[in-house]
């Protein structure tokens, strides 16, 4: 029996570094752009799961990014969701809880819901088809207080022969999050105790974002979010296509859907050469109109240099989807150099050289941008 | 820059005309208005400033009118090293020439020489300052804008020793100065006055605080949400657990509804059986109560029959008394009628002797009056008698005097007539012997001689003797008639007087007089009597009296005793003698009333005290007759309560008779008694029943049934309320689903992050901002201060000469003067007046001039200023023109057309303008070529006007 293993879809979610789509302004437009590209993985795992074969799609936790996104965001879900032609099965994660705000329960989902859509919204085993059983261990609220996986594990018998058993749970494991005050933590070893006396076959995951399988144990996995959504994430954009044998054995392959990519970078600046090469490598990225890059810059830099640099990172803002450049590590240090080509006399020559010296203290920040605005005034003379 | 020569040709009103100044000093230019000094001023302007083929307003507006000719200015002067003549003509015939003289010769035209020129001005001359120590016409005379002048910077950095300027350049600070400004207008671009952000840093301040109110709207939008969910969880939990307690208690109230049903129908039976009892008492009571009503019917039968028999008693004593009392009654009406009749003779009796006493007065009364009538009866006639002797003709005492003397006279006239007369001897011869002289009886004694004068016929007669008559003789005859006629005169006068002679009419006088003292003595006799009433008045009340007396006339009183009349004490004794008068005998003897006082007054007490005991018998009688009366009442009262205590009698006697025919005395005991014990007997089982059902305790049992009721109540409305409130709170989820509120959370946000980036971006522009000019603008104080101290001591050097030695200037590093200082007085220069205001402008830019070297120093120019300031300060100015040029070479333009202002300052030449006007046939100047109109005329034959002044 093979299914999709997939989580953390997150739609509705936006990204501050993506900009605010103010009016006026092109900034929301990587944010358009963004949320289409989820979608649009969403829609690309429904065609892997077409082209695989996969008796059905299980979502394990984490739909939507909250229970409270507008009616947009979920009916354009539903028309993803439309396209697909396996059963899916939509399990409420800690973003979309399952209580009494459960945007799968809201009217506007409801109505635009294929038929083909499940709601795992109640605790226990569904039968998605002779033979093959979802257990459904959602959450209800936002802050369970225990362990949901390894209650509902407890809840089962060894599944009836020929019937193969996949779990849908939500939350961190134990080896992840070795946190003691977290009750709710997924415990490892009940689920390996379950898939050893054959409960289930096989524990799908959600909520962490990267795709990751328990070591020693391919069956209990996190499939991660089919498009990425952080900078931190490791290996973001994947499904997982479960093969469940009859004996109990499972393969699990990733397969990727997601285009974007939430990138970082580390510069060191400190010559002219080295402004060069910065430039070369931003234009040496693929695909930047999909890339949100992080960009950390350190060195040592002359005012003119500053100004060189903050050229070339201007120059390249455009062209990705986002550009943050975190220049805190660089110290501008204005030498006499920087002065005289100001040009100045008379006691403006004085003040120049008086804001360079107060300049070269890193705590005093005004002073460097006080040299800036002289030397443009200077220039526009 | 140092002018040495001015022309003007064909411009505006001046035809031609060259002016010298002298090099250094003061040049004065003196004329009328229009005669051109402005023009001269304008002409070097327009000369630097435009070019031939310029045909700007200025330009056209130096074109002179009516003359086709275009204006034309020449100037010579030197500028650092240069030496330059300059000529330029407008509008026709254009042209630019400039010949520079030194160092270097050069001769240029057209466009070439007029950039030359520039280029020498601008490496030689500060024109800014040339602008500023310009003094306008009609221009207030100001503070001068000198800041950032090159050359006033030069020699101000000169005069403070600074060295740095060299280094920078001349140039260098100018430049600076725009920068200062850029920099403040891009502070300006952020804060406005008082530091307020406006622009960019307002709109970046304001769309984060938006933003921020924004998202935190937005993330309390979402916390509903989430409160309500887990409001919403909670609910859930409490309709739960309600719904088991419901359970629980609706259990409860079952087990108790069952007990408490028994209860009750077990308290039914208990009020049936207090009602049976209730009924039985009421029954008992019933007969009890007819048993009571029989022996008090008898009681008040008997009482009612004793009643009767009293009163009977009662009436018959009432009736006894009662006849007793009337016939005493009839005892004491006739007791009291004899006190009466006692009464009224007692009375009779007092009236009488009353009336005797009455009588007896007026008998007195009457007596006493006609006594006293018959005595004043008496006494008037004896007074009107002597009235009448008064009356008489002799009572006159005058008469009687008068006759008197007449006798007197007589008496004398006789001795007269005796004294002449012859006398007779008369000797008596015998004792005794008698003898008569003239009638008259004499005796005369032994020896006694009397002499007889013989007045008249004397006779002597001796009884029985002779007769002896002398008569005098004829001699005598004249005193014998006067004797006679006095004799006359005097018998005539007695006669009158009816008396015989003197003696008598005196003692007629003498017996009247007496006779008027008795009637005035009798006339008081007749008024004592009389009691001052008339006769007729006591006549009438005697009348009267006697008429009252009774008609058997005035009995004469038995008791009439002689011995009792009294004597009249006030009797007059002047009438004892004269008892004539009064003769009381006459009168009858007064009756003694004494007696029959004595005799009224007892019959009078004892009429009273008959009176008295008459009234007390009435009084008796009528107090028995009303306690007859009254007791008449009371036996008619007692007569009618027998009568009524009679009838009840009867009726209860009736009454009894009637009830015991319907149930006799025996058997209502008897009813009464049984009906008590079967009373008792229901109550006995009343309480039996009671007793036992209390001990059950349906109180508490209904208690807690109602709880638990209540309890159950309580419970349904609680989950009611919690319904209520589930419902609520699922709709409000519903609505908020539908809202997108994360969404909108996150936008806002996401605009947040943003507003923050920019408003930190926009923050550190304006800092940047701030600080460069902060930074930039204390440099520049920092130079200008420097500069500051040599140009006040300058100023301040100047200004002293007009306002004294206690001058102290504030100069702001702009060189502006701030404030001046005099006596102690601080005044800010915007307040001063405007003529003190004129005063230190001209001072500042004396001081300038003086200050700036002789290579860079531009001429002061002043058009006739000073029109505000009075002859004491003009003279003291003038004395400041002095003072700047002494120790220096400056050059100083005045132009006045009040040349008195400027008398004092020593002009180093004094240049009058006097009208230019072309020539009446002007010839056209054949030199019209461009390439000839070099200046080869020469000053020669330009009429100049040319002075030296010492």
């Amino acid at each position: 029996m093979r299914f999709v293993h997939t989580a953390d879809w997150q739609l509705g979610m936006t990204r501050r570094f993506l900009g605010a789509g103010r009016v006026g302004q092109a900034v929301g437009e990587a944010q358009a752009r963004f949320a289409q590209a989820r979608l649009d993985a969403v829609a690309a795992l429904g065609r892997v799961a077409a082209d695989e074969g996969a008796a059905f799609v299980v979502v394990c936790g984490d739909v939507f990014e909250s229970n409270l996104v507008g009616p947009d965001v979920v009916g354009r879900a539903c028309e993803a969701l439309r396209s697909f032609t396996v059963p899916v099965l939509l399990l409420p994660g800690n973003h979309d809880p399952a209580d009494a705000s459960l945007v799968m329960r809201r009217a506007d989902f409801t109505r635009r819901c294929p038929p083909h859509v499940t709601v795992l919204d109640t605790p226990g085993v569904h039968e998605v088809a002779p033979g093959i059983e979802v257990v459904a261990a959602p959450w209800a609220t936002k802050r369970p207080l225990s362990d949901l996986v390894g209650d509902r594990l407890r809840a089962l018998e060894p599944a009836p022969e020929g019937v193969v058993r996949v779990l849908a749970g939500h939350g961190a494991v134990d080896v992840l999050s070795p946190d003691e005050q977290n009750p709710a933590v997924i415990r490892t070893a009940e689920c390996r105790a379950a898939l050893a006396d054959g409960r289930v076959h096989y524990v799908a995951l959600g909520d962490r974002h990267s795709t990751w399988q328990l070591h020693g144990e391919p069956r209990i996995a996190y499939s991660g979010a089919p498009e990425v959504t952080s900078h931190e994430e490791t290996d973001p954009g994947n499904v997982l296509v479960v093969d469940v044998g009859a004996d109990g054995a499972a393969s699990v392959r990733p397969v990727r859907v997601g285009r974007w990519t939430f990138a970082r970078e580390h510069a060191v600046v400190d010559t002219d050469d080295d402004l060069a090469a910065l430039d070369a490598r931003l234009d040496a990225l693929d695909a930047p109109e999909r890339t949100a890059l992080r960009l950390a810059v350190e060195g040592t830099v002359t005012l003119r240099q500053r100004a060189r640099l903050d050229e070339v990172t201007e120059a390249h803002a455009p062209v990705f989807a986002a550009l943050e450049v975190d220049t805190t590590a660089v110290a501008t240090r204005p030498d006499d150099a920087d002065v005289e080509a100001l040009g100045l006399t008379g006691f403006a020559a004085e003040a120049a050289r008086e804001l360079a010296d107060a300049a070269r203290d890193a705590a005093d920040p005004a002073a460097l941008d006080a040299l800036a605005l002289l030397h443009r005034l200077a220039v526009a003379r | 820059m140092r002018l040495l020569r001015i022309r003007l040709r064909d411009f505006r009103g001046v035809h031609d005309r060259e002016v010298h100044l002298a090099e250094s000093g003061v040049t004065v230019l003196e004329g009328e208005n229009e005669v051109g000094k402005t023009s001269t001023v304008v002409a070097l302007d327009l000369l630097i400033d435009f070019r031939d083929d310029s045909r700007a307003a200025p330009v056209r507006a130096a074109a002179p009118s009516g003359r086709d000719a275009g204006p034309e200015v020449e100037a010579e002067f030197v500028t650092g090293p240069y030496r330059v003549v300059y000529r330029k003509r407008w509008l026709r015939r254009r042209l630019t020439e400039l010949t520079v003289t030194g160092p270097a010769t050069e001769q240029l035209t057209g466009r070439e020489a007029h950039d030359r020129l520039l280029a020498i001005l601008d490496e030689t001359m500060d024109r800014d300052l040339w602008l500023a120590l310009r003094v306008e016409q009609h221009t207030p005379l100001g503070q001068a804008d000198l800041g950032g002048h090159d050359a006033l910077t030069r020699a101000l950095d000169r005069a403070a020793g600074g060295g740095g300027a060299e280094a920078v350049g001349p140039a260098a600070d100018a430049a600076a100065e725009g920068l200062v400004e850029r920099a403040l207008a891009e502070v300006r671009r952020y804060h406005g006055g008082h530091g307020r952000p406006v622009g960019p840093l307002r709109e970046a301040a304001e769309r984060e605080r938006v933003a921020r109110a924004e998202a935190e709207a937005a993330a309390a939008a979402v916390s509903e949400v989430e409160r309500d969910v887990d409001l919403r969880a909670d609910l859930d939990r409490e309709a739960a657990s309600l719904a088991e307690e419901r359970r629980t208690q609706n259990a409860r109230v079952h087990e108790l509804e069952d007990r408490w049903s028994a209860l009750q129908a077990r308290q039914q039976e208990v009020a049936t059986s207090a009602e049976r009892a209730e009924a039985a008492r009421e029954r008992a009571a019933r007969a009890t109560e007819r048993q009571d009503a029989r022996t008090s019917l008898v009681a008040v039968t008997a009482a009612a029959e004793g009643a009767a028999e009293d009163a009977g008693r009662i009436l018959a004593g009432l009736e006894a008394g009662d006849r007793a009392r009337r016939e005493d009654l009839a005892e004491r009406r006739a007791e009291a009628d004899r006190a009466q009749a006692a009464s009224d003779a007692a009375t009779a009796a007092a009236r009488t002797a009353a009336d005797a006493l009455a009588a007896a007065r007026d008998r007195t009364e009457l007596a006493d009056l006609r006594g006293r009538l018959r005595r004043a009866g008496t006494a008037e006639e004896a007074r009107r008698e002597a009235a009448r002797a008064v009356a008489g003709p002799c009572a006159d005492a005058a008469a009687v005097d008068r006759l008197e003397t007449l006798d007197r006279a007589v008496v004398q006239a006789e001795a007269e007539l005796a004294a002449g007369a012859a006398t007779v001897e008369v000797t008596g011869l015998a004792d005794h012997t008698p003898l008569t002289v003239d009638g008259a009886d004499r005796e005369i004694a032994d020896g006694e001689t009397t002499t007889l004068p013989v007045a008249d016929a004397v006779t002597i007669d001796v009884p029985g003797a002779v007769r002896l008559t002398v008569r005098p003789g004829l001699d005598g005859e004249g005193a014998r008639r006067r004797v006679a006629d006095a004799r006359a005169a005097r018998d005539a006068a007695c006669a009158a007087l009816e008396v015989p002679d003197v003696a008598a009419a005196r003692a007629a006088l003498r017996t009247a007089g007496e006779a008027a003292a008795r009637s005035r003595e009798l006339a008081a006799v007749v008024e004592r009597e009389l009691a001052g009433r008339s006769f007729d008045d006591v006549r009438t009340a005697v009348t009267a009296l006697a008429e009252r007396m009774p008609a058997e006339a005035a009995p004469e009183p038995t008791t009439r005793r002689r011995g009792a009349r009294r004597a009249v004490p006030d009797e007059p004794g002047l009438f004892e003698e004269a008892g004539l008068l009064d003769d009381p005998s006459a009168d009858p003897e007064p009756e003694d009333l004494e007696p029959l006082r004595l005799e009224a007054v007892r019959s009078l007490d004892l009429a009273d005290e008959a009176h008295r005991l008459a009234r007390t018998a009435e009084d008796a009688w009528r107090r028995l007759d009303a306690s007859v009366t009254t007791a008449g009442a009371e036996v008619v009262a007692a007569r009618t309560a027998q009568a009524v205590a009679r009838s009840e009698a009867d009726r209860r006697v009736a009454e009894l008779r009637a009830a015991r025919a319907e149930h006799a005395d025996e058997a209502l005991t008897a009813a009464a008694t049984e009906a008590l014990a079967r009373a008792r007997r229901f109550e006995a089982d009343h309480e039996q029943r009671a007793a036992a059902l209390e001990a059950d305790d349906p109180t508490t049992v209904e208690a807690l049934y109602a709880t638990a009721k209540r309890a159950v109540e309580a419970l349904t409305r609680r989950t009611a309320d919690v319904e209520r409130r589930r419902a609520e709170v699922t709709g409000r989820l519903q609505v908020a689903g539908g809202e997108g509120r994360h969404d909108r959370l996150a936008a806002a946000r996401t605009e947040l992050a943003a507003a923050e980036r920019e408003h930190a971006s926009v923050s550190r522009r304006a800092a940047a901002a701030v600080r460069l000019h902060e930074t930039l603008a204390r440099r520049r104080d920092e130079v200008r201060r420097a500069y500051v101290a040599p140009f006040r001591r300058e100023v301040e050097r100047l200004a002293r000469i007009v306002f004294g030695p206690s001058l102290a200037l504030e100069v702001d590093p702009a060189l502006r003067i701030v404030s001046r200082t005099l006596n102690g007085v601080t005044v800010p220069f915007d307040a001063l007046s405007t003529g003190a205001k004129e005063q230190l402008g001209l001072c500042a830019r004396l001081a300038v001039a003086a200050l700036v070297d002789a290579e860079d120093g531009v001429p002061v120019l002043i058009d006739d200023a000073l029109g505000h300031s009075d002859p004491g300060r003009l003279e003291r100015l003038a004395a400041v023109f002095g003072a700047a040029a002494a120790g220096s070479s400056h050059q100083v333009v005045v132009l006045t057309c009040t040349p008195a202002r400027y008398r004092g300052i020593g002009a180093t030449r004094t240049v009058t303008l006097n009208p230019s006007y072309p020539p009446p046939q002007a010839v056209p100047d054949g030199n019209d070529d461009h390439a000839d109109a070099e200046n080869d005329d020469g000053p020669a034959d330009t009429p100049s006007e040319e002075f030296r002044a010492g």
